[in-house]
């Protein structure tokens, strides 16, 4: 029989709050994360069409690390470790009461380290001088470099992996954590999600995308607003999101705390758009209801839905057009949430920012806002929204994660049971 | 010899900024690695800091001979032609006071 797979661990780093305390009240408060881009120090934001994001305020890693770790690495991964911190601890794992060999990290990241690697790659078209960029620029830029300063620094000797799927990069590494979990390949996995790179480059690629809201850069907590009728693009956000997964009966052998089982998952493609989602929904419709077999569920038995949502006009309408071909009726009787609406698009962490949000649902019974949903588009509006919090028991929640490049994601997870 | 005390503080300023320590407490017959616990990319890393403090290249041959801070003292001494002696750089160190070898990469 296959491991069940379940979550002992949260970690969080986003626009409204370090620490899974402090982020879980604001969201629940309907707090948003978005404020104004003051400048691209040292050139001011003239030229950019849009002009807000989710930005971490006031970060800088040693108030949060006491080795060197974070020293070496890019922002991105600076969450990563900071927020794995937290989650390790939250879950009460000891690394030296583990086989560090059956301890794996996964971490999902779609940009990267893109401080550093803007910043180099300006001073040598600047300055034409190859000997003068950064010896760790090659180690840093490379995708892994989160998953490897994570395993460095809890001596975790297992599968490392990352995942770049854009947009919904952690939730295929929740997704790839419970097959590596299941098939016995380890007990442990450490998922991580983040990204960083509200950088003056990558910034301005999604502006020159038409990706972004620029509707509202004088009220920056308007602009992300998944659903809403005035919606008119996504809002860049930062951060890293951390859960700690293992194998149920590992979980029950050290006594750990259990919030919920990840009960199963899907990937699949388009093979449609670089970046543009098929219309009718199918694709979508289908990812969820794989994720659903997967588990071992129905469509019936769904109580809340953890959306994609970015707050751009066609994706917000194809979600909620696949949620009602496969829900139908019972589409309006299940409570939904966009997380985004409060921390903006946070990229590769998006998957594990909602994953935590779905598991805090399934665990504490309360469903956070979906800030900004003012005026419900009747083409996508569904009853279980709503611009406040929610309470209800959750049994079984939906995590939805699209990506550019054509992919998708379901996630579902369902009340622990002991 | 005697080094140039500009030379020399500034590349235990250098050092001590890399691995946040008072560069007072960096002396010129310590090993990179053994003494102050430089694996061989921290010591690249240092030497990219130093070509900048110093606006030198360094080449990959001279790499090899730089493995105390005396040896980095000397050798950027001699680039900028402040030394006597042109082969200081590639004297072998006096062993230093064998003392505990401390990491800086983990805590």
């Amino acid at each position: 029989m296959r491991s069940r797979v379940v979550v002992t661990g949260l970690g969080v780093v986003s626009p409204i709050g370090i620490g899974v305390g402090e982020f879980w009240k604001a969201a629940l408060a309907g707090q948003s994360g978005i404020s104004a881009i003051t400048s691209f120090d040292p050139f001011p934001m003239d030229g950019y069409r849009s002009k807000v994001a989710g930005q971490v305020r006031d970060f800088s890693v040693e108030r949060f690390l006491d080795n060197a770790y974070g020293d070496r690495v890019d922002r991105y991964a600076q969450f990563a470790l900071v927020a794995a911190k937290e989650a390790l601890a939250d879950s009460s794992l000891q690394m030296t009461k583990e086989n560090p060999h059956r301890v794996g990290v996964i971490v999902g990241a779609g940009m990267g380290g893109m401080v550093m690697g803007e910043r180099e790659i300006t001073q040598l078209y600047q300055h034409q001088k190859p000997h003068r960029v950064h010896p760790n620029f090659i180690p840093t830029i490379t995708l892994n470099s989160a998953s490897g300063i994570i395993a460095m620094a809890y001596g975790a000797k297992g599968p490392n992996l990352t995942i770049s799927t854009a947009c919904s990069s952690s939730a295929h590494a929740l997704g790839q954590a419970l097959h590596c979990i299941r098939e016995g390949r380890a007990d442990v996995v450490i998922v991580v999600g983040a990204d960083a790179s509200i950088t003056p480059l990558v910034f301005a690629g999604f502006c020159s995308l038409r990706a972004l809201s620029s509707k509202f850069n004088d009220q920056p907590e308007k602009a992300s607003r998944p659903f809403d009728r005035l919606r008119d693009g996504f809002v860049m956000g930062e951060g890293a999101g951390a859960l700690i997964l293992e194998s149920a009966a590992h979980a029950k052998k050290r006594k750990a705390r259990v919030y919920a089982e990840i009960a199963g998952y899907a990937a699949t493609s388009e093979a449609y758009h670089m970046v543009i989602p098929r219309e009718d929904g199918l694709e979508v419709a289908n990812t969820m209801k794989l994720a659903l077999a997967d588990a071992g569920l129905t469509p019936g038995q769904v109580d809340y839905i953890n959306a994609h949502a970015t707050s751009t006009s066609i994706g917000d309408a194809v979600e909620a057009k696949a949620i009602r071909q496969l829900f139908k009726s019972r589409a309006d009787k299940i409570a939904i949430s966009a997380t985004k609406s409060l921390i903006g698009h946070t990229l590769g962490a998006a998957g594990a920012i909602g994953g935590i949000a779905s598991v805090l649902a399934l665990h504490t019974g309360q469903i956070h806002p979906t800030a900004n949903y003012d005026d419900p588009d009747p083409a996508c509006a569904l009853a279980g929204l709503s611009r406040s919090a929610q309470e209800r028991r959750v049994k079984v929640a939906m995590l939805n994660a699209f990506g550019f490049g054509s992919n998708n994601a379901a996630v579902v997870l369902k009340q622990a049971t002991t | 010899m005697a080094t140039d005390p500009t030379v020399s503080l500034k590349i235990r300023t250098s050092l001590g900024e890399y691995l946040k320590r008072d560069p007072a407490a960096i002396l010129i017959s310590q090993h990179l690695r053994d003494d102050l616990g430089l694996d061989s990319m921290a010591v690249i890393e240092l030497l990219y800091r130093i070509e900048e403090a110093f606006d030198l290249q360094i080449p990959d041959q001279d790499l090899v001979g730089l493995t105390t801070v005396g040896h980095v003292v000397t050798y950027v001494e001699k680039r900028l032609g402040k030394s006597a002696s042109p082969s200081a750089a590639k004297k072998p160190a006096k062993p230093a006071k064998p003392t505990k070898p401390k990491s800086t990469k983990k805590s």
